[in-house]
C-alpha cells in the first residue's frame, strides 16, 4: 500500500474477540487534541505503547463494567491521519469510535464528514461519539449546535482536554457503548467477515485433504 | 527584578534582537540592542534563542522574556535571511485558522502545535491545582436550546 507506514495487518487483533477486551479508536485531523484527551483521561496511569512503524499509539486501560473487569485498548493515530485516511486494520474489530474536531478550526469540523465516511466503510454499525474539543478557548461554542452530529444521529460532547471538562465522562461513556455493542453485536460487516474466514478455512481443509490422499496413494504403492 | 522587559523586537541590519525595558533603579525606559552572531538562514532558531538568553552580557535583561518569544523573533530574522518579507513571516506567526494542518511538513506542524500549546498550558488544570476535579462534568444547553452554527451555513450542503 502506498503509505509511509508498515502493514498494520501484522498486528495480532484476534485478542479483541475475547469477552473482556474492547478496542476503541480515535479519529480526527492533525492537532485537534486526540492524544491530549487520552492523556487527560488516563492522567499518570497511562502506559502508551508507541508503534511508530505503524504511526500508531496504543493506550491500555483497565476498568470494571457491571462488576466485570474489562481491558480497553485505545488506538490513537500518530501522524497517520495526515494521509487523510487510515489503514483498514486501524478500523478492524473496533467496538467504538471517538471522533474529534477543534472548535477553533472550521476545517477540522468539515473534515469529520470524510472521517465518518471512511469509518462507516469498515465499521457500519459501531457506536461513534462526536467530540467538540478545546471549548476552554471559547465557551460560547457550547451554545451553538453542530449540525453534523445531529444529522448523523450521533451524540455530541463538548470537552476540554486542558481544563478537563467532560473528558472522563466521554471516555467512560465510550467504554460503556463499546461493551454494549460487543454484547449485542450482529454487525453485518462482522457477519460477512466471519463468513469469509470460514470460507477460507474450508478451502484450506479441502486442499489439505487432497494432499493427504496423495500421500496415502504413494504409501500404497510402496512395497 | 532589576530590569523590567516591556517590549521586544528585531532589527534586520545587522540582525539583532531589540529590547525596550525599564531600569528598576532609575525607573527610566531604555533600549538595548543585542546583535545575533553566527546566525545564518540555516541556523536553528531554538538553539540561537537559548544561546542569547543565557548569554553572560544579556541574560540579566532577558529574564522577563520567554524563550518562545525569542525563538519567534529569531524566526523572523531567519526568514529575512531566506528572502521572505516581514509581512510573510508575520503572517506565519498569526496562523490561518482555515489551513489544513494535515498537509503540513513535520516541522511546520510542530510549530503550529507549539503555538496551540501556549493556550493549552494557560488554561490547563493540573492534578496538584487546589480546584482540580478529575471527573469534571459540565452540562451545557440541550440541543434544542442551542443556536445554529455559522459553520453549518455553507454552500456545500454539509
Amino acid at each position: 500500500m502506498a503509505r509511509g507506514t508498515s502493514d498494520l495487518s501484522e498486528l495480532d487483533q484476534e485478542k479483541y474477540d475475547a469477552d473482556e477486551r474492547v478496542k476503541i479508536i480515535c479519529l480526527g485531523d492533525s492537532a485537534v487534541g486526540k492524544s491530549k484527551l487520552m492523556e487527560r483521561f488516563l492522567m499518570d496511569g497511562y502506559r502508551p505503547e508507541q508503534l511508530s512503524t505503524y504511526a500508531l499509539t496504543l493506550y491500555k486501560y483497565t476498568t470494571t463494567v457491571d462488576g466485570k473487569a474489562v481491558l480497553v485498548d485505545f488506538w490513537d493515530t500518530a501522524g497517520q491521519e495526515r494521509f487523510q485516511s487510515m489503514h483498514p486494520s486501524y478500523y478492524y474489530k473496533a467496538h467504538a469510535c471517538i471522533m474529534v474536531f477543534d472548535v477553533q478550526r472550521k476545517i477540522t469540523y468539515k473534515n469529520l464528514a470524510n472521517w465518518y465516511k471512511e469509518l462507516r466503510e469498515y465499521r457500519p454499525e459501531i457506536p461513534c461519539i462526536v467530540v467538540a474539543n478545546k471549548i476552554d478557548a471559547d465557551l460560547k461554542v457550547t451554545q451553538r449546535n453542530f449540525n453534523f452530529a445531529k444529522k448523523q444521529g450521533l451524540p455530541l460532547y463538548y470537552v476540554s482536554a486542558a481544563d478537563g471538562t467532560n473528558v472522563v465522562k466521554l471516555f467512560k461513556d465510550a467504554i460503556k457503548l463499546a461493551m454494549s455493542y460487543k454484547q449485542n453485536s450482529n454487525d453485518f460487516m462482522d457477519e460477512v467477515m466471519r463468513e469469509l474466514e470460514n470460507f477460507e478455512l474450508e478451502q484450506k481443509e479441502e486442499t489439505s485433504d487432497k494432499e493427504d490422499n496423495v500421500s496415502k496413494e504413494e504409501k500404497d504403492q510402496l512395497p | 527584578m532589576e530590569y523590567v522587559a516591556k517590549r521586544c523586537g528585531v532589527k534586520f541590519d545587522p540582525p539583532s534582537i531589540v529590547l525596550v525595558y525599564e531600569d528598576g533603579k532609575t525607573k527610566k525606559m531604555r533600549q538595548r540592542i543585542m546583535p545575533v552572531r553566527n546566525f545564518s538562514k540555516f541556523s536553528d532558531c531554538s538553539l540561537a534563542a537559548e544561546r542569547l538568553k543565557s548569554n553572560a552580557r544579556h541574560s540579566a535583561y532577558l529574564q522577563g522574556v520567554s524563550l518562545q518569544q525569542l525563538e519567534r523573533l529569531h524566526g523572523v530574522l531567519r526568514d529575512r535571511l531566506r528572502g521572505h518579507t516581514l509581512e510573510q513571516s508575520l503572517a506565519e506567526l498569526r496562523p490561518d485558522p482555515d489551513q489544513d494542518l494535515n498537509k503540513l511538513s513535520d516541522e511546520e506542524l510542530a510549530r503550529r502545535k507549539a503555538h496551540m500549546d501556549v493556550l493549552f498550558e494557560r488554561n490547563r488544570k493540573r492534578k496538584d491545582d487546589p480546584d482540580f476535579v478529575y471527573d469534571l462534568e459540565v452540562e451545557f444547553p440541550e440541543a434544542d436550546d442551542r443556536g445554529t452554527c455559522s459553520w453549518d451555513e455553507s454552500e456545500d450542503g454539509f
